[in-house]
């Protein structure tokens, strides 16, 4: 490209910055923004670290002498009668609200149209699970809970961004952040390793059978993948996380989540697009109450449950370590 | 007749000392100033008013499907509380440097 002006004209300019910084050549937050390492610590002689101290004392002090602190106290008047006032209004508008409403159970309330009878009325027959929400929210709206799934996988991207530690040795390092961390921990302790042994099992084990009772029972995915994880965690409170890494690392995480919503999604498009068309799905529903029944929703609450408990899990470990 | 009066008069009278712990929890939470204080009072609720409130209802109920699944919560509960408030004790123990003020220390 050729140019009339120089480069370094060029950069000046708020175009050429732009394209500087677009093509990566010039950071403009870089030195401006963030805060700097002091260079040239322990030159200070002791008179001026005394006068540093005597002056952070008086600043502390002035800031904690409220009493007579004027803009203080009037601050504190505002802000209790601005909390006052905002209390009042906002139960005036919701008791107003209120009056507003319709009477409960009135069977003219805008609740009761045509979409909730349906769902009561053909939701065994379309679906073929006994629980009717368990029907509706992987059946009729699984869009719906597929956005939901996808929420709490985005969601253990950005923990894992803000609080992954990469380092492997040396300070700062993943292994040594832990220690410090949990240093005041009980470590291996024997009341809570036994209580452990005896609960982790039913624990998992009453997840397992929330997760595939969801369309007989009240329950599902979500619930049963909440339990799950709950006695993953405490597993790795009782036996540390040597043990935890040996099923459950970060790849393991990454497959079961990938494999768990790829799985969802395109068996969920596949029905959707049958039933969009008119078309046969080909998918069994089952005897309505069979635990082999109701077609698509067996499956998907597994999917659901895995998610869950890996997020959960994978919460946990990221804010104690930063990494699996 | 006179059986189910017995009963019904156990049943709330167990029911009763589980609401009146529940109670004495609730205010020991609140008064006591040391940890360790306010703990034993959270857990004598955790445990003697779950169990004694939901034996109440057990008896009250009658033997049944629902009766099992009361045991099971209090198993539960029997199990987690105690083991929890030992782990919050036992990090209690560790971190405060003048436990010394508030209760006895046997030294090993």
């Amino acid at each position: 490209m050729s140019r009339l002006i120089p480069e370094e004209e060029y950069g000046k300019r708020p175009i050429g910055a732009l394209r500087q910084w677009m093509s990566g050549v010039r950071d403009p937050y870089l030195n401006n923004v963030e805060a700097k390492e002091k260079t040239g610590q322990g030159e200070e002689s002791e008179e001026q670290l005394e006068e540093y101290q005597r002056e952070v004392l008086s600043v502390i002090r002035k800031a904690q002498d409220t009493a007579n602190n004027s803009q203080y106290t009037l601050f504190r008047k505002f802000y209790r009668s601005a909390a006052l006032i905002c209390c009042l209004t906002l139960t005036l508008m919701l008791l107003i609200t209120v009056a507003y409403l319709p009477p409960v159970g009135n069977a003219g309330n805008p609740a009761h149209n045509e979409v909730a009878a349906k769902y009561i009325k053909d939701g065994m027959q379309d679906t073929g699970a006994v629980n009717i929400v368990t029907g509706m929210i992987l059946d009729y709206r699984a869009f719906d809970t597929f956005g939901e799934s996808n929420v709490l996988f985005i969601a253990t991207c950005t923990v894992l961004i803000l609080m992954r530690n990469d380092k492997k040795k040396g300070r700062g390092s993943a292994e040594e952040e832990e220690r410090r961390d949990s240093f005041y921990e009980p470590k291996s302790d024997k009341i809570l390793q036994t209580s452990a042994m005896i609960l982790v099992p039913f624990i998992i084990l009453f997840g397992i059978y929330v997760i595939l009772n969801g369309h007989l029972s009240p329950g599902g995915g979500f619930s049963g993948g909440a339990i799950i994880g709950a006695g993953l965690i405490l597993y790795l409170n009782a036996f540390g996380i040597e043990k935890t890494e040996k099923f459950f690392t970060a790849k393991t995480y990454k497959w079961i989540s990938f494999c768990s919503l790829s799985f969802y999604c395109i068996a969920k498009s596949y029905s959707f697009y049958t039933g969009a068309h008119h078309l046969e799905s080909g998918i069994p529903l089952g005897i309505p109450g069979n635990i082999l029944s109701s077609g698509l929703i067996l499956p998907l609450n597994i999917c659901v449950g895995l998610v869950v408990a890996c997020t959960m899990y994978a919460f946990f470990v990221l804010f104690r370590k930063g990494g699996f | 007749m006179i059986f189910e009066r017995i009963r019904f008069i156990l049943g709330v009278g167990l029911l009763a000392i589980g609401v009146v712990t529940f109670a004495l929890e609730v205010l020991g939470v609140f008064r006591f100033k040391y940890v360790l204080n306010r703990m034993h009072a959270a857990a004598m609720g955790d445990t003697l008013g779950i169990g004694s409130s939901l034996a109440g209802l057990m008896i009250l109920f009658g033997f049944q499907f629902v009766t099992l699944k009361l045991v099971l919560v209090v198993i539960f509960l029997w199990c987690a509380s105690p083991v929890s408030s030992h782990l919050i004790s036992r990090l209690e123990c560790t971190v405060n440097e003048d436990l010394k003020k508030y209760c006895e220390v046997k030294s090993k």
